[in-house]
């Protein structure tokens, strides 16, 4: 205990106090009165005799000011009725009183911790102000629909709901007062007003029972039940929310999705697979065209080479059958040349391989003149076995000098003039085996073997084939 | 049977919260404890 006049700790067994010696029997007396009207108190409240609570605790109040579990039950209980301001200054006080480890804190923090909350309540409190002012004023109607809105904001407004029965019984709507009058029982139920209210509906239902015979025994009942001073605490349930506008739109949603996957799909589907089809046929019938198409045109192409083919060898014949002018000039060419050749007094200056030359490129199978022809033979008769010899003996000096590739020039151009030169046939062979063509030299012997086996380079071929192993 | 005007006259306004300073500040908080306080100094005055 706290000594009230020093301030000082005090043991719970002393009555008196050490530091300043004042008695305190008394005030031990006191303050435990006090503790007893605030557990009075707090036995009302727990049942909801909220009239009877304040009653109490206000008499703990007088008596221990300083009892702060009494204070902060009273705000409780201001609370809960709907004077909320009354609530605060409580909290406050009892805060003055003790400033830790005090409930106040967490009552006010609830409070104040919600700035919207707190200004609705006080739009309230003001709205009912304004009701109770059009009530005074006789204006009703303004007054209960201002009641209306602020019981719908503050449904433990225990004093609005009062006032609005009152104005409803006032107006002879007694079904409305008695609904406000039960709202304010279930919180406060021993409230006076309330109960006179109540029991002057009930009078005045008893006058009207007499004329009706049903309906009104509920209210009857209502209004007895009221009359109960000890009343279970209610507890405060919010509206569940409506499951079955989900429920039901899930299984809209359901339904939906399954008369999609049902009707709509398979229609698209089938649609899509005609159109599919469609097409298929159209690039068939494109395609077959277009195969037909390609086979005529293989026709013809084929037609067109062959007759292409046809004309190429008819230019060729053509070609060869075609009088070359040119060759004549060759021809008169070659004949100056050997008259000219010829002219030498001495025999050993005429050049037979000029001679040979001037009419080698002449084709005697494109002269149609047989003079020309036999001009052409002469001139060959007369020239190419002697060009032969010396141009044998050009390409054996080479072939002596080693000079392989000089050698065969000179001895294949003598092979050609007389293609009996033995001689010239052996030592290309042998031109061709000294550069290591033994391929081609093996051409040369063997065409002395076969086509001269008499003579004496026949044998010298045949050594030289067993020599390279042919 | 209720006198209407009578019962509305009875209804006292609530206390908004610009009033609240006014209502802690004007609260008057003595108790029996003070008044025995009181007593026991003037007895001792005496």
């Amino acid at each position: 205990m706290i000594c009230p006049e020093c301030g000082s700790n005090v043991a719970a067994k002393r009555n008196r106090c050490e530091r300043c010696g004042t008695d305190l029997t008394t005030f031990k007396k006191v303050t435990m009165l006090s503790n007893m009207y605030y557990n009075e108190g707090l036995e009302k409240a727990k049942v909801r005799d909220l009239s009877g609570a304040t009653f109490v605790l206000k008499k703990s109040l007088e008596l221990n000011k300083s009892n702060t579990n009494a204070r902060n039950l009273l705000g409780l209980v201001y609370y809960e009725v709907g004077e909320t301001v009354s609530a605060l200054s409580e909290w406050v006080i009892s805060k003055h009183f003790q400033a830790e480890n005090n409930d106040a804190d967490d009552y006010m923090e609830a409070l104040q911790s919600n700035p919207t909350k707190l200004e609705n309540l006080n739009q309230t409190i003001k709205k009912y102000n304004s009701a109770l002012q059009s009530a005074k004023q006789g204006s009703d109607d303004l007054a209960i629909i201002q009641l209306k809105k602020v019981t719908s904001l503050n449904p433990h407004f225990v004093k609005a709901l009062q006032l609005l029965a009152l104005l409803y019984m006032k107006n002879g709507e007694n079904d409305k007062a008695l609904k406000a009058l039960s709202k304010a029982s279930k919180i406060d139920v021993s409230n006076t007003t309330t109960l006179r209210y109540l029991h002057e509906l009930d009078e005045k239902n008893d006058v009207e029972q007499e004329n009706i015979r049903t309906g009104k025994k509920e209210n009857r009942k209502a209004i007895q039940s009221h009359e109960q001073t000890v009343f279970p605490t209610t507890t405060y349930k919010e509206d569940k929310p409506n499951v079955w506008a989900f429920v039901n739109l899930i299984i809209g949603v359901a339904i939906g999705i399954g008369v999609l996957f049902f009707l709509v799909v398979p229609t698209v589907k089938k649609n899509a697979l005609e159109e599919a089809k469609k097409i298929e046929l159209e690039y068939s019938e494109s395609l077959s065209k277009q195969t037909a198409n390609s086979s005529s045109l293989e026709k013809e192409n084929k037609d067109l080479q062959n007759e292409v083919k046809k004309l190429q060898q008819q230019m060729q014949e053509y070609q060869a059958n075609e009088v070359d002018g040119a060759i004549y000039d060759k021809l008169f060419a070659g004949i100056q040349t050997y008259l000219t050749e010829m002219a030498k007094e001495n025999p050993n200056d005429i050049d037979y391989v000029a001679i040979a030359d001037s009419v080698s490129t002449i084709n005697p199978d494109q002269l149609d003149v047989a003079a020309a022809k036999d001009i052409y033979d002469q001139i060959k008769n007369a020239s190419f076995v002697q060009a032969s010899q010396l141009l044998y003996n050009q390409g054996h000096d080479q072939y002596s000098a080693r000079k392989y590739d000089e050698a065969l020039k000179l001895l294949e151009k003598s092979y050609e003039y007389n293609p009996d030169n033995v001689d010239a046939i052996y030592f290309i062979g042998r031109s061709y085996h000294q550069m290591g063509d033994l391929e081609n030299a093996a051409t040369y012997y063997t065409k002395l073997t076969e086509g001269f086996p008499d003579s004496n380079r026949a044998r010298e071929a045949d050594s030289k084939l067993r020599e390279i192993g042919r | 049977m209720i006198n209407f005007e009578e019962e509305i006259a009875k209804f006292q306004p609530s206390l908004e919260v610009e009033q609240a300073e006014d209502v802690i500040q004007n609260n008057d908080l003595t108790d029996i404890t003070d008044l025995i306080k009181s007593m026991i100094k003037e007895l001792k005055d005496k």
